[in-house]
């Protein structure tokens, strides 16, 4: 016979009042209502997020990718700045040729590519290990059990993830420092233009691992998928470039093409807000793919809908076409006297051009006239027309290269593809005046010949060193 | 009563993990899930927890069905074989369970000496022995505050003398009114400790009931393990 463990006070099953049970046993409280006094300060939320930052500290990728980031940014920010002093007459050579730098391109372009790079190789597999380690740890079945909506669980971990990106930036910060120290001079407009454009990368970055992390069993698994979609990215920018059309449309939002735009000095609120629906889309469907409880043919319809949603919500940001140019030297725009005259044009345009996707005088017309054109003139209708990809067999075809202005009905061909060229025809075509550039509104750039003394030690030694022992500390102390 | 499960299955392609499984479960009672391996207890547990949808089948408190967001503020459920958050320390794992798993910051020191956790509170949750990180589950399990608490495999990786203890104390838990469900396989640990069993063999409830219930339905005289080798 097996012996029983003695009772303890023990009581009869079902025969407790409900107060009694209440009092004795506890109600089941809403999770997270006031146990200690210092839960009783803390939300649920704030468990959660301080959780998330724990498992961020401990985690080693986490510390390697900071060790990595400082090197990184010194090979991109030496390198921008030995080009930039050569092209700015230092040692007396090139004297002059400075005059147009600025340094948003010379230097913070290059420099805080460092960021683009670890974002897309090193910042996923950070990602993933925070979301697939609630599940291959076991910690999800309990979590899970607070009720908390699974998508408020993963914006956690995505603010948690984003707050450490900014950490993983101080390195690329530190060289503002040092390039002031050098004497060069700083345009908070633009810098700020391309810090967004790199935290809304990594939140892409971090929605995209999220996704991917909850449709698998394994983070190795998880890593291809989202490393896969990456290259999918580049392979429709090449697409693009070579099929034209819709898909260079497409291109046109995929996150490289996104950290350019950003890294110009451009700020689209378009680009802006699909970045955003697309990272509360890939948290969205990791929340679905995490609800454990919930049957694979459920998720399946939710996930759907919610790529109808994303969809549709992508296709409605396309309309939105405020664009701000924060660079300093308005790269991104025509000289402001032009853009007024513009403005006061109010016929409908209409532009085609005959020109292949991959024949360079289309590439130079859509990035130095009509992609500023669109800026002035929203409305105004381009058309591509070609029948080749390259152009190279369509050069003896009649009307090749031509591009044909229509404004209100009256029209003109030519076949410049500058800025200057278009600017002419359009203004032919309005029998308006070209406004006259003012030498004040001519930007002369920043040059700046000076050497980046201090900088191999700060970036190769001091800044994985510093996160090195800081790796070592924190996980220490937080272990 | 605490609650009824009705009809609950649950398949796995062609393999019938659950086939409509039905059993009641009274307040404050330590009811043992009694089965061999690949009986359908941990699939039970994992539905009833709302931890993995089940096919058909419902649960019921005071006549009305209960939805999953309604189950997990009746009842929790510790897994098996788990180590979550496995770089933290035992110390903060007890704390985020009071934080945000609304657990009960008046029994923490009491499961401490209960579960002896003292020595490894500083200790990382994945540099633990099975036996200990079982201990660590149990903990977390008796701090909630959900009035049922649905262990799997309590005794698990537990040497006898801290099966003993934990059995002891999960006994303590129970007289203050909390309903302990435990899945358990070894049957003389389930004999030593529970009111009332659930027999599950092939997905099926063989039988429910004290010890003399279920050795009537067997026409067997002798212990719970012959009235489950007669059932099953």
């Amino acid at each position: 016979m097996v012996g029983r463990i003695p009772r303890v006070r023990s009581r009869p099953p079902g025969r407790l009042g409900r107060a009694q049970q209440e009092r004795d046993v506890g109600v089941p409280r809403r999770p997270g209502a006031c146990p200690t006094v210092t839960a009783r300060v803390k939300s649920p939320f704030v468990w959660l997020l301080e959780k998330e930052w724990r498992e961020l500290m401990v985690s080693r990728s986490w510390w390697v990718l900071l060790i990595v980031m400082g090197p990184l940014v010194g090979v991109s920010f030496i390198g921008a700045m030995r080009q930039y002093a050569e092209v700015s007459g230092l040692n007396g050579t090139s004297a002059g040729v400075g005059e147009a730098l600025a340094p948003l391109v010379g230097v913070w372009a290059p420099t805080f590519s460092a960021c683009e790079l670890v974002a897309v190789f090193l910042l996923p597999f950070v990602a993933i290990r925070m979301v697939a380690g609630d599940r291959q740890s076991g910690a999800l079945k309990l979590e899970l059990q607070q009720g908390m909506p699974p998508f408020a669980r993963m914006v956690a971990k995505a603010l948690v993830l984003l707050a450490g990106w900014l950490l993983a930036m101080l390195p690329p910060l530190s060289a503002l420092l040092l390039w002031r120290i050098y004497g060069g001079t700083l345009y908070a407009p633009e810098l700020a233009t391309l810090i967004v454009g790199h935290i809304l990368n990594a939140g892409l970055t971090i929605g995209l691992a999220a996704a991917m992390s909850s449709f698998t069993e394994h983070p190795s698994t998880a890593a291809i998928l989202t490393l896969s979609v990456t290259v999918g990215t580049w392979i429709l920018d090449i697409f693009g470039a070579v099929q034209g059309g819709l898909w260079e449309r497409a291109a046109g939002f995929i996150p490289a093409a996104l950290v350019s735009q950003f890294e110009h000095g451009l700020w689209r609120l378009d680009t802006t807000l699909i970045a955003v629906v697309l990272i509360a889309a890939g948290l969205a469907l990791a929340a679905i793919w995490m609800s454990l409880g919930t049957a694979v043919k459920r998720r399946v319809y939710e996930s759907a809908a919610l790529g109808f949603v994303a969809a549709g919500a992508i296709f409605a940001c396309t309309f939105a076409t405020p664009s701000w140019d924060n660079s300093e030297s308005r790269s991104n725009s025509f000289p402001e006297a032009d853009e007024r005259a513009l403005r006061r044009i109010h016929a409908p345009l209409r532009i085609d051009v005959h020109l292949a996707p991959g024949d360079g005088r289309r590439v130079d017309l859509e990035r130095h006239a009509l992609s500023k054109l669109r800026r002035v003139m929203p409305k105004v209708q381009v058309r591509y027309l070609s029948s080749t990809s390259i152009g190279l067999f369509e050069q003896t075809s009649a009307g090749y290269g031509e591009i044909w202005y229509d404004l209100g009905g009256r029209r003109t061909m030519s076949r410049v593809t500058t800025a200057e060229g278009v600017l002419e025809s359009i203004y032919s075509l309005a029998n308006v005046t070209p406004p006259v550039e003012t030498d004040d509104e001519v930007f002369r750039g920043h040059p700046l010949a000076a050497q980046s003394n201090g900088a191999g030690i700060l970036f190769y030694g001091a800044w994985p060193a510093g996160f090195l022992a800081g790796g070592i500390l924190v996980r220490r102390r937080f272990q | 009563m605490l609650f009824e499960v009705d009809g609950i299955s649950k398949r796995f392609g062609r393999i019938a993990a659950l086939s409509d499984v039905s059993f009641h479960v009274e307040a404050g009672e330590l009811l043992g899930l009694i089965g061999p391996n690949g009986a359908g207890k941990s699939t039970l547990f994992e539905c009833l927890a709302g931890a993995m949808p089940s096919d058909s089948g419902l649960m019921r408190a005071q006549g009305a069905a209960v939805d999953a967001s309604s189950r997990r503020r009746m009842l929790f459920y510790v897994p098996d074989g788990i180590a979550p958050w496995p770089k933290q320390p035992v110390r903060w794992v007890l704390d985020y369970t009071i934080g945000f798993l609304g657990g009960r910051a008046e029994l923490r020191e009491e499961a401490i000496a209960q579960l002896d956790l003292a020595a490894l509170l500083p200790q990382a949750v994945g540099t633990l022995s099975k036996g200990q990180r079982k201990r660590v589950l149990l903990a977390i399990g008796l701090l909630t505050a959900q009035p049922a608490l649905l262990i799997d495999e309590p005794f698990e990786g537990l040497d006898l003398r801290q099966s003993r203890d934990i059995a002891v104390a999960l006994r303590s838990h129970a007289a203050r009114g909390r309903t302990l469900f435990l899945s358990i396989h070894q049957i003389g640990d389930a004999a030593r400790l529970c009111d009332r069993f659930v027999l599950l063999s092939g997905g099926r409830v063989r039988g429910e009931g004290t010890v003399p219930e279920l050795a009537a339905k067997a026409r067997v005289q002798g212990d719970l393990e012959e009235v489950f080798l007669a059932l099953t």
